[in-house]
């Protein structure tokens, strides 16, 4: 499949660098711990903050002569180093007030040590050096290409923290750990990058010592160190370290090591005799070595452990997901020209795939010959019959990569045989433009002559297993081909079955007239208008699905008797008081819409079944409209007392009805186009529209609806449908 | 003060500060100060040795550097020091950075001053030049004074009696 350029560099990048990533990662999470576990050590003098040079300075002189340089670290220890006046090495943390011995350094942990020149350098010198800036410039490119992907995820820079929709382990955490991880990330490549440079001699201009004009140096008039206008001014917490005058001469000075530049300070006066402030470059080496050691901050520290353990994390689920994405690539049996069904695949990042993969596979198994490729390779297909198309949606409803070139190969190449199609869609209600691309393309193959619907659009929405098996029982029982749900997906759970039995039937008035029945459960059922009922008349895999509408506590079916019907049949010969075993699937795209404003309820035929339910049940009074259509006047009385009183009782405010055969012979959409402003108006304002009945009813009024969104709301169906104001149930 | 203490006291300070206190006599304690050049890189290792006069590493008076990984870095030093063992932990400190000083203690028998000693200051930065004789002086009283200016990493060193 193909795949975006950020999503390739991406990886590309990752699958170049991710064995150093690991090393360094690894390492670096130890070396964070490095700070965290200095600052532990009780070293810090309490009064650290307020203290001045003035104070301190003469004091550790006085205490030890023999001083010959004190330190602040990061942690605030003051460490002076020198000599004891019976000429014994010096070497302690001391109080800067009174010198007393805080503690004495440890030699640095030689783990750490080690564990540091291997983060470095890899212990290969200047080359590792190389390598690990290399990776840290790695690093960076991937957080800018790892950001504009979650950017084109997110639909937007405005959208980058919105709520992300979860699809699998590995890719949400993926990104929702990107986003949290970024700043982090990028600071620690950043700063990685410049101290590379730095090292390298890239960046960095050489400290100047400070110019002292020996000449210039008075001995008058002298002052006391506690004296030095500079060591009034200057605080402990500021300086970097202090060097002691190496002897009692004039000459030897205190150079005084800021973390802005260097003061050398006349010993004997306390003028300045030399003021270098420190080169950018300088400043930001130390900038970043805080930032990459987090030596300054403990909570930073734990910050960089953190986000050095996300970067192991990403390289494994990175891993995990391309790894996933490349098992979806498959390879046909049969070509292109000689197979008689065609499964087109649109998908981002492959979860679709393994949906279309299995209904290929089941298909070969079942000795059909079967092609699968992406819609991006659509063609013409000599020998197909059937058109399978199982698509995503990506961003702000575009199409997945590997299918937007569909749309333009859909109108150069026509096919030259009738082939009936059916359009799958995939994907989450957590998106606002739900599954837009798949009605796209299902509205897009309606205009073809070529192309017959084989059954209604379907659309899954996050891999519902549930939803997934409604399409395979509708689609097997038009193609005649036993398809299953995923089994290697999810297993299939024991068919739980309902025993419902009869407590009326309506028998047709001809041999292909309407017929109601009315079932009842045992015991209370999860079962609302629109969900489908699901029966096995012959005890064997076929299955036949009719639409419930939910009255009272009874589940009422409208059916047309067909002659020879396997499940009309069947339901027609019952009588009250017989029992059957039956399966509830549960549809829930198709339930009432409880919060919308204003629904309108098209139907022809037995489609009424589930508006009947509805109706009855709109005990909150949401504004109805039913637009119903029958063959014969006959077939609307049979509802007709039913529907008044609810009408009476304002569950339901216009029926509008249509016969086909009778009187003015009108169809449901001619009703629809009278009242188009209204309509639109419904849409405009988030009205819902619910459409039942035959598949070709659906398509023209479809057609209809299309030419009243776009003349008179601006907006295409398919927005409408993704929103979820066009709902349709047709078969 | 408990009287086992106190005898082990008395044998500790009769095994150990007799022999020191001679020792002492005869030696005298300088402070060192070297000054680096801005030289860019990490921290310099730099080695003090005290010189005979035919050349030879008499002694090691000091080394600045703590990793006896890169030892070997410092290659005239360090096969002498194979050959010699001596202990140098005592005496053994921090490497010194560009632009930095470094002030330690060395001590000298006053024996070898004036009498054809040499100090030698021996340099090495990783992934740069090494330099065997950096700074390299009579070991002199006149020199014990005096500023000596370095030839490689080192700018200048100051002595100074402790």
């Amino acid at each position: 499949m193909t795949i975006s350029i950020w999503r390739y560099s991406h990886l590309a990048l990752a699958l170049s660098s991710f064995i150093l990533l690991i090393l360094a990662a690894v390492t670096g999470v130890i070396l964070a711990f490095q700070p965290v576990a200095e600052k532990m050590q009780p070293y810090q003098a309490e009064q650290f903050n307020s203290v001045t040079l003035a104070q301190s300075l003469p004091a550790l002189r006085k205490a030890y002569p023999g001083i010959s340089e004190i330190t602040i670290d990061a942690n605030h220890f003051v460490k002076a180093s020198g000599s004891y006046a019976n000429g014994k090495k010096l070497l302690a943390y001391v109080d800067p007030l009174t010198g007393r011995v805080l503690g004495i350094p440890d030699k640095k942990s030689d783990f750490f040590e080690w564990v540091t020149a291997f983060h470095r350098s890899l212990f290969l010198h200047g080359m590792g050096r190389f390598f690990v800036g290399l990776t840290a410039f790695l690093l960076l490119l991937i957080t800018v290409s790892g950001t504009i992907l979650i950017i084109q995820r997110q639909r937007g820079v405005k959208r980058f923290f919105t709520r992300i929709a979860k699809d699998n382990f590995a890719q949400y955490y993926h990104v929702v750990l990107g986003r949290l991880s970024l700043i982090p990330i990028i600071i620690i490549a950043l700063s990685g990058i410049y101290l590379s440079f730095a090292r390298f001699g890239l960046v960095s201009s050489p400290n100047k010592l400070p110019e002292i004009d020996f000449d210039a140096i008075r001995s008058e008039p002298k002052k006391k160190a506690e004296e030095f206008a500079i060591f009034k001014q200057t605080k402990l917490s500021d300086v970097e370290s202090v060097e002691f005058p190496f002897s009692e001469d004039v000459e030897d000075y205190y150079t005084l090591k800021l973390k802005t530049g260097e003061v050398a300070v006349n010993q004997i006066t306390g003028d300045i005799i030399s003021d270098v402030k420190y080169p950018t470059a300088v400043l930001i080496t130390n900038l970043s070595l805080d930032l990459h050691t987090g030596r300054a901050n403990s909570i930073w520290a734990i910050i960089l452990a953190l986000a050095s353990a996300n970067i192991l994390f990403f390289i494994y689920s990175g891993f995990a997901i391309t790894l996933k994405r490349r098992a979806n690539r498959t390879r046909n049996k049969y070509n292109v020209h000689e197979s008689k069904f065609i499964i087109l695949v649109g998908s981002e990042n492959g979860n679709t795939f393994s949906f279309a993969r299995s209904v290929h596979r089941q298909l070969i198994k079942a000795g059909e010959k079967s092609f699968l490729t992406e819609l991006n390779r659509y063609t013409v297909f000599s020998k197909a019959e059937y058109l399978l198309v199982f698509t995503a949606t990506y961003g702000l409803g575009d199409a997945p990569t590997n299918a937007a070139k569909f749309a333009n190969l859909l109108a150069k190449f026509p096919q030259q045989q009738s082939l009936k199609y059916s359009v799958l869609g995939f994907g989450s209600h957590a998106y606002p433009d739900f599954c837009k691309f798949a009605f796209e393309v299902s509205n897009l193959l309606s205009h073809q002559d070529w192309a017959v619907p084989l059954i209604d659009m379907h659309t899954v929405n996050d891999r519902s297993p549930a939803e997934f098996g409604l399409w395979t029982e509708a689609w097997s029982q038009q193609a005649g081909i036993s398809i299953e749900a995923l089994t290697e997906l999810h297993p299939v759970k024991a068919k739980n079955l309902e025993e419902l039995s009869v407590t009326a039937i309506a028998h047709a008035e001809h041999e292909s007239g309407l017929f109601t029945i009315s079932l009842k459960a045992k015991g209370n059922l999860r079962v609302a208008s629109g969900d489908l009922l699901v029966i096995y008349p012959e005890n064997d895999h076929r299955e036949r699905l009719y639409s419930i509408g939910v009255i009272g506590k009874e589940i009422r079916l409208s059916v047309r008797l067909h002659l020879g019907g396997l499940g009309s049949g069947f339901l027609n010969r019952l009588k009250p008081g017989d029992k059957i075993q039956a399966k509830i699937v549960s549809n829930t795209h198709f339930h009432f819409p409880e919060k919308a404003s204003e629904v309108v309820m098209i139907s022809n035929g037995t489609g009424i079944a589930p508006f009947l339910g509805m109706i009855s049940a709109n005990t909150g009074k949401i504004s109805c409209h039913l637009y119903c259509g029958f063959r014969d006047k006959v077939s609307f009385e049979r509802y007709q007392r039913f529907l008044d009183s609810n009408k009476a009782a304002g569950q339901v405010l216009s029926i509008n009805v249509a016969i086909s055969r009778e009187g003015q012979r009108e169809y449901v959409y001619n009703l629809i186009e009278k009242d188009a402003d209204r309509i639109a108006a419904i849409l405009g304002k988030g009205g819902v529209m619910m459409i039942c009945g035959s598949l070709s009813m659906q398509k023209d009024v479809m057609e209809l609806l299309e030419t009243i969104c776009q003349t008179r709301t601006n907006k295409s169906l398919s927005f409408y449908q993704s929103h979820d104001q066009i709902r349709t149930d047709c078969y | 003060m408990s009287n086992l203490f106190k005898a082990a006291l008395l044998v500790f300070t009769l095994t150990f500060a007799v022999p020191s206190l001679s020792h002492a006599q005869s030696t005298a304690k300088y402070k060192c100060m070297v000054q680096m050049t801005n030289y860019m890189g990490e921290g310099a290792y730099v080695v003090i040795s005290l010189i005979d006069s035919k050349g030879a590493y008499e002694k090691t008076l000091y080394v600045m550097g703590p990793d006896k990984k890169w030892y070997s870095s410092l290659k005239e030093w360090n096969a002498s020091k194979a050959k010699k063992q001596a202990n140098i932990s005592a005496i053994t400190g921090a490497s010194v950075t560009g632009g930095d000083r470094s002030v330690n203690v060395i001590e000298i028998q006053n024996s070898k001053i004036n009498a054809g000693y040499k100090l030698r200051f021996e340099s090495a930065v990783e992934d740069k030049v090494y330099h065997v004789k950096d700074l390299e002086i009579p070991l002199t009283t006149a020199t014990l004074s005096a500023k000596s200016e370095g030839t490689g990493y080192i700018r200048y060193v100051r002595f100074s009696a402790n």
